[in-house]
């Protein structure tokens, strides 16, 4: 009895010691998994899922995500692909001289500018940022610089001084070139010239350039001025001259015909009684004319006296 | 059940050893090449990532398989007109073969980063010495950096390295050459200046000089067509004038007479009459009848 108590006794035992196992067994797997089977992800973040190292997946949905196996043989590298990222370039007013060399790039036609610039740019593709290339900081600020110095070597000094835009555009295509190269998984946003600048010693003969075209301009303007006075002027004084000389020729028309018409008149009279109106006319005009005249009557024969004729004193005795 | 258990230690001592790098599991992550040297002796490259099963009691080696900076030293290097000229440039380069770059750099990144910036820099010598200054800043930096990074990359073959390229960042100038560059661009600059002023003088002397020509054109076109509305109407006039006139010839030749008597005769003329003149007639011969023109006069 006692044996098969015994045995009985020991059956319980290992099934309880089975089960007991079975539950450490149970309980160390929930444990694994509650505290390396899962992971979340917060909006703009991927997770890059390798499974003993080698790539297995790549998550994009946001939120809790299990593992299909726990940390260490599913591990997960999360990396934020949205937020975007700025880096500056120089500063093209600092007053340490070494700093400022440092912003000097030379242009095509062997002129030297000082270029301050910003390079935007996130992270495209998860994977090759983490596991293609290492000292991701560095070659993204040695990619911008020489694709900066490279693409203003391209140009001249004119094109880089009136055109920062192109450059910054041609700046940013090259420099997503030379880092897609590297795999970086680096997404370029934009490149911008943000201040352009001649070198110091020489930014008088800039500005004065700058001043000339001014100038041209201005003479321009001031010359345009003169001929939009000018014109009208002369218009004006042509309107002028011309109705000066439409107004002469219709009035001489004008008093043509009325003296005309007068004399038609006169003569239509005139035919009428000739001899008298012709005595009339004479006696009238004579009428009109002489009171006003200073008269001298002598008889014929007497123009012996003419030359010694005193006109002023004859004058002041027929008054 | 022994059996399960004494296969469960093995297991467990297996990753143990694994853990602490000396096989027989080993994981190589993404980016990552491994060795396994068991005394010394390479056994297995890995240069795929996952996991890879070799003896036990293995040593570990790994490297970085993932593209590499390596910034070079600002050098001063001589041109063949023996001018000089700083040069900043910077290498991207990355392991290609673990087991050959173990073999030449045993300690290292650090070695194999010596040795690559100093083949750099000889190939620098090499290119930029070739050239006079004049034809290193005149052409294009790639062509210089494109023969640079393929004799760099050729230097460094049996090192086990693969090399993507060697980039020029800054160059500086001598002291002396940018006081002629400053000088030279000093002169364009006046150059331009100079031609923009007078590029203003001539085209504001075009623009003056157009506006007046037209505006005498203008002027003297008005006066031509103003010639000749005068003669038209002086035309018009005599034409009309003569028509009527011409009616009666002598009549006119009357009227018009008196009527310049009566514009050129008045005050301050002195006129010599003879007592015969016509007005003086009744005056002489009293009121006797006599001539024709009396008797009209009766009518």
């Amino acid at each position: 009895m006692a044996r098969t108590g015994g045995s009985e006794e020991r059956k319980v035992g290992r099934l309880l010691g089975r089960l007991l196992l079975g539950v450490l067994l149970l309980g160390g797997a929930g444990a694994w998994w509650a505290t390396a089977g899962w992971f979340v992800l917060n909006p703009g973040e991927v997770a890059v899922i390798l499974r003993f190292g080698a790539y297995a997946r790549t998550v994009t949905t946001e939120g809790f995500h299990l593992k299909i196996i726990p940390s260490p043989v599913e591990t997960q590298e999360i990396v934020n692909v949205s937020i975007s990222q700025r880096r500056e370039f120089g500063d093209v007013d600092a007053t340490d001289p070494e700093v400022l060399a440092e912003t000097a790039m030379q242009t095509s036609d062997n002129n030297i500018v000082h270029a301050e610039f910003m390079v935007q740019y996130k992270i495209g593709k998860a994977f090759e940022s983490r596991y293609r290339v290492a000292d991701l900081e560095e070659i993204l600020r040695d990619s911008a610089q020489a694709a900066m110095r490279e693409v203003i070597g391209r140009n001249t000094i004119d094109d880089v001084l009136t055109g920062p835009g192109a450059i910054g555009l041609d700046a940013a295509e090259l420099l997503q070139q030379i880092l897609d190269g590297y795999d970086s998984g680096l997404y370029v946003g934009s490149v911008e010239l943000q201040n352009v600048q001649p070198p110091e010693s020489v930014r008088d003969a800039f500005d004065d350039v700058i001043a000339a075209n001014q100038d041209r301009n201005r003479e321009v303007n001031e010359a345009e001025g003169y001929a939009n006075e000018v014109l009208p002027r002369a218009r004006a004084e042509a309107t002028e001259v011309l109705q000066g000389a439409i107004a002469y020729r219709d009035a001489k028309i004008a008093e043509a015909g009325g003296e005309a018409q007068r004399f038609l008149a006169i003569l239509a009279e005139y035919q009428k009684a000739p001899a008298i109106t012709r005595k009339r006319l004479y006696l009238e005009t004579m009428e009109e004319v002489l009171p006003g005249v200073e008269k001298v009557i002598i008889e014929p024969g007497t123009a012996s006296v003419l030359p010694y004729l005193p006109l002023g004193a004859a004058r002041g005795g027929a008054d | 059940m022994r059996f399960v258990l004494a296969l469960l230690a093995l297991l467990i001592l297996a990753i143990a050893l694994s853990v602490a790098g000396m096989g027989p599991f080993i994981v190589t992550r993404e980016g990552q090449f491994k060795i396994a040297l068991f005394l010394g002796d390479p056994t297995a490259v890995i240069t795929q990532p996952g996991i890879d099963v070799t003896f036990p009691f293995v040593e570990t080696r790994s490297f970085d398989g993932r593209w590499q900076h390596l910034g070079a030293e600002r050098k001063e290097i001589p041109t063949s007109d023996q001018e000089r000229i700083i040069i900043d440039s910077y290498a991207v380069w990355r392991i290609s073969d673990p087991l050959l770059f173990y073999k030449k750099f045993p300690t290292g990144m650090a070695e194999a980063e010596t040795q690559i910036n100093q083949q750099v820099r000889g190939k620098l010598r090499e290119v930029i010495g070739r050239r006079t200054l004049a034809e290193v800043l005149k052409e294009a930096r790639g062509e210089i950096m494109g023969e640079l990074t393929a004799k760099t990359a050729e230097a460094v073959k049996g090192f086990g390295i693969e090399l993507n390229d060697v980039r020029i960042n800054r160059t500086e100038l001598p002291r002396r050459t940018e006081e002629n560059v400053f000088a030279r661009m000093r002169a364009e600059r006046d150059r331009l200046a100079r031609k923009y002023r007078a590029e203003g003088e001539e085209q504001a002397r075009r623009i003056r000089a157009e506006a007046d020509r037209e505006a005498r054109v203008v002027v003297a076109t008005a006066r031509g067509q103003a010639e000749i509305e005068r003669g038209k109407g002086d035309a018009a006039a005599a034409r009309i004038y003569a028509e009527a006139y011409s009616r009666d010839a002598e009549f006119y030749g009357f009227l018009r007479g008196l009527e310049a008597y009566r514009k050129t005769i008045g005050k301050g003329t002195t006129m010599v009459l003879q007592p015969d003149h016509e007005f003086f007639r009744l005056l002489s011969r009293g009121s006797e009848r006599g001539g024709p023109e009396s008797s009209g006069s009766t009518e």
